[in-house]
């Protein structure tokens, strides 16, 4: 166990310190909102030349085999800087997955183009009814025909679908147990997009699927592994979008901590009143467990699944509750302006509010969590 | 940064696990596990001192040259984390992890010769002379003087919510040295027996049954000279480094772990309509909450342990472990109350040790969990209440 950063950690921070202080702040982000993809193209582009698209994936497959502590501390910062290029869809959870695929060749070939940044990939999987910890698929069908398939269905709130190049899919395959990962083209015939902002300005689409032929190799991984896999996608996924929440909270705080020397009422400045001070405290008390916690999380993602999955849902309870305490208590100190689109805290609001209802809320780690402890 | 625990220390903690095991005397885990009070059994403390000195491991986070064993601070961890998971009894705290650092780092050669060893060998409990009636959270108003007379000090005042000072043989003041200076400035650091002439020790019945909690009373108390620990005017400093010496203690961290686990075999056992506290819903979400809560405390404590760089200054991280530390000692007390509902309302009076036979109504779990939980309302209070704390931290951390 090390606390310290190693000499590519201190890199790869310093690269994201560079590139993200220039290119941050709430004129960059609404501008960021109005474009039709909600991030700027030209900076994902330094993404893939900095390395960070390939930074997941292991050096045999020509990525940096970046190891899961690396992943978050880049979220860390991406979170600071409330960045919405689709980073966690595309490098952490399909990247993923991709890493499974069965054709060894192909997945190199997926990898290098995303590492290059001309491939986004974006998880079509949520169905609407559907508990987003489960990978059972109810209504998206795959239906083996010739050597290919035929899937039909619809999903809801495909995180970053909307500038993604291409889809993975889950859906049941008649005829066959359990689920299966399809890799398909996103303007393809029968696949159709209804694209969204949400709060944060990120996008999402609700996607249906009418007939959609796909060739045999569309099917990335099946059966048992492809339920193992997309879990563990889920679970990297929700420990990138908690060093992102623990980035945002931090910066969050710092907003406070200049906001309040500087806003003055009754002649002083607001800092100096002890009501403030405490709910600041407080603040710092929970960002700094959430950091804590995203370490625990950290610690235990390569465990055995059951360990994994408590340690990431206890996780997602101390830092969706942080989230929580941190931004609202931040619109409260700042007044009327918290509410205004102009100041920062009420963007980092939304963006915290998003990570804690993504990949499961907090209600449901809580329960996932509770019945880990008294199974 | 690279988070997964080093092997080594699993192997270390086997080796802990046994060691503690070989060495526990059975009556004395039993009489801690079963008994209903937090500071009954006062006396296994230092007989349990003994034990762990005479194999070199009752001060093993001293320096080596003065007993201790030249341990990480992850080694300490789990050592403690053992200790408590063993149902060992507590340390002497006041001994142990206040007064011998404060003097093997600022003490003449005098007073470590002579209380080191007391200390390590469990020869005496120590109490803890620092707040006054007039003077809680802000202490720097302390009024308890001490005056120079010949190699003597004469101390006269009253101190109050000094635990166990009616048990304690020896005990550490702090006392007003010059009324000239600014407040911090005129406070000294003074060892003083507890049978000396002049002292009067009053306990207060407590709202748990206990009376640990004393008031002393000093008249005219003559104390030598040479038990001032270091430089006279240096006390509040010296009481600073105390408290921040032993930084990861004040979260409580072993201890409340070890009592969640208890809180775990409450709801386990108990049943309400037929069906197990542990399986209402309710319950479960709360208790999820409070252990993931816990979890991030052992994380906070370890960065804390491993001096983590943080953009922020290390103390504030430190007040973070005394804030949820204290917040999560009563949670979960409170947790187990809750799991055992009305049965926990049961007085056990705190004199009889151990308590009384358990029965399937009233098991072993039972006796204890109500007294520990009322007195745990203390631990946002003492050493600096809750919100001296966060005005620390706003300071510490905003420049509030």
């Amino acid at each position: 166990m090390d606390f310290a950063k190693s000499d590519i950690q201190t890199m790869l921070l310093d690269s994201a310190d560079r590139l993200l202080s220039e290119t941050s702040g709430v004129e960059y982000w609404r501008e960021q909102r109005a474009n039709a993809v909600g991030f700027d193209e030209g900076r994902w582009a330094q993404f893939a030349e900095l390395g960070w698209l390939a930074l997941p994936v292991p050096e045999a497959a020509g990525g940096l085999g970046g190891t899961i502590e690396d992943v978050a501390l880049l979220n860390i910062a991406l979170g600071k800087a409330l960045a919405t290029e689709p980073y966690v869809s595309t490098a952490v959870l399909s990247e993923h997955v991709l890493k499974q695929c069965a054709d060894e060749g192909r997945a190199v070939e997926l990898l290098g183009e995303i590492a290059a940044g001309t491939l986004r990939v974006a998880l079509a999987h949520q169905e609407n009814g559907a508990h987003p910890l489960a990978v059972e698929v109810a209504d998206t069908v795959a239906r083996p025909s010739g050597g290919g398939y035929v899937l039909s269905g619809a999903k809801i709130m495909a995180l970053d679908a909307p500038s993604a190049g291409k889809l993975i899919v889950s859906a049941r395959t008649e005829g066959q147990e359990g689920l299966g990962l399809f890799l398909l083209e996103a303007e393809q015939e029968g696949v159709s997009r209804e694209a969204y902002s949400l709060i944060d300005g990120t996008r999402a689409a609700d996607i249906r699927f009418n007939d959609v032929a796909l060739p045999g190799q569309a099917l990335l991984v099946s059966g048992n592994r492809a339920a193992l896999v997309l879990r563990e996608a889920i679970d990297r996924a929700s420990i990138a979008l908690m060093a992102q929440a623990v980035g945002a909270m931090e910066a969050a705080n710092r907003v406070c901590g200049t906001y309040v020397q500087e806003r003055k009422q009754f002649g002083a400045a607001i800092g100096s009143f002890q009501a403030i001070q405490h709910i600041m405290a407080d603040m710092f008390v929970a960002a700094h467990q959430a950091r804590s916690m995203l370490y625990h999380a950290l610690a235990n993602a390569d465990q055995e699944e059951e360990v994994r999955s408590a340690a990431i849902s206890a996780a997602r309870i101390v830092i969706g509750e942080a989230g929580q305490l941190v931004s609202r208590n931040g619109i409260q100190v700042h007044g009327g302006y918290g509410l205004t689109d102009e100041y920062a805290i009420g963007h980092y609001f939304r963006r915290l509010m998003c990570i804690e209802k993504q990949f499961g809320d907090l209600a449901l780690h809580t329960e996932r969590f509770g019945d880990s402890i008294f199974a | 940064m690279e988070l997964r625990l080093d092997p080594d220390l699993e192997k270390f903690r086997q080796e802990v696990r046994a060691f503690i095991g070989a060495i526990l005397p059975p009556e004395l885990k039993e009489r801690q596990r079963r008994k209903v009070a937090n500071n009954a059994a006062l006396k296994d403390q230092l007989g349990w001192m003994r034990i762990l000195n005479e194999h070199g491991r009752a001060v093993p986070h001293w320096p080596v040259e003065y007993g201790g064993c030249g341990w990480s601070p992850m080694q300490l961890f789990i050592f403690n984390e053992e200790l408590y998971k063993a149902d060992a009894p507590e340390f002497d705290w006041g001994g142990t992890h206040m007064l011998g650092p404060v003097i093997y780092t600022f003490g003449s050669d005098y007073l470590k010769d002579k209380f080191l060893p007391m200390i390590r060998e469990g020869a005496t409990y120590w109490a803890q002379g620092f707040s006054e009636p007039g003077s809680g959270s802000d202490l720097a108003s302390l009024r308890t003087s001490a005056e120079l007379v010949g190699d003597k000090f004469v101390v006269n005042g009253q101190k109050i919510w000094t635990s166990g000072a009616a048990h304690a043989g020896w005990g550490f003041f702090l006392v007003r040295t010059d009324k000239t200076v600014k407040p911090q400035r005129g406070i000294s650091f003074l060892i003083i027996k507890m049978d000396t002439p002049g002292i009067t020790v009053r306990q207060i019945p407590q709202i748990n049954g206990e009376a640990h909690l004393c008031e002393v009373f000093l008249d005219n108390v003559e104390v030598p000279a040479d038990q001032l620990v270091g430089e006279a005017g240096m006390g509040w400093t010296y009481a600073k480094f105390l408290l921040e010496h032993e930084r990861t203690t004040s979260s409580f961290i072993y201890w409340s772990k070890r009592e969640l686990e208890r809180a775990k075999d409450i709801a386990r056992g108990e049943y309400v309509g037929g069906r197990r506290v542990a399986d209402d819903p309710a319950f479960r979400a709360r208790f999820a909450r409070t252990e993931a809560n816990l979890l991030a405390l052992e994380w906070s404590v370890r960065r804390v342990l491993a001096h983590e760089e943080l953009d922020t200054p290390e103390a504030a991280a430190a007040s973070v472990l005394k804030i949820s530390g204290s917040e999560l000692q009563q949670e979960v007390t409170m947790l187990q109350l809750d799991a055992l509902g009305a049965k926990s309302l049961r007085f056990f009076d705190a004199a009889p040790v151990p308590p009384p036979e358990p029965t399937k109504t009233w098991p072993d779990y039972v006796p204890g969990r109500t007294t520990v939980a009322l007195i745990s309302r203390a631990a946002t209070i003492y050493g600096g209440a809750k919100q001296i704390q966060k005005n620390i931290l706003a300071k510490l951390a905003f420049g509030l």
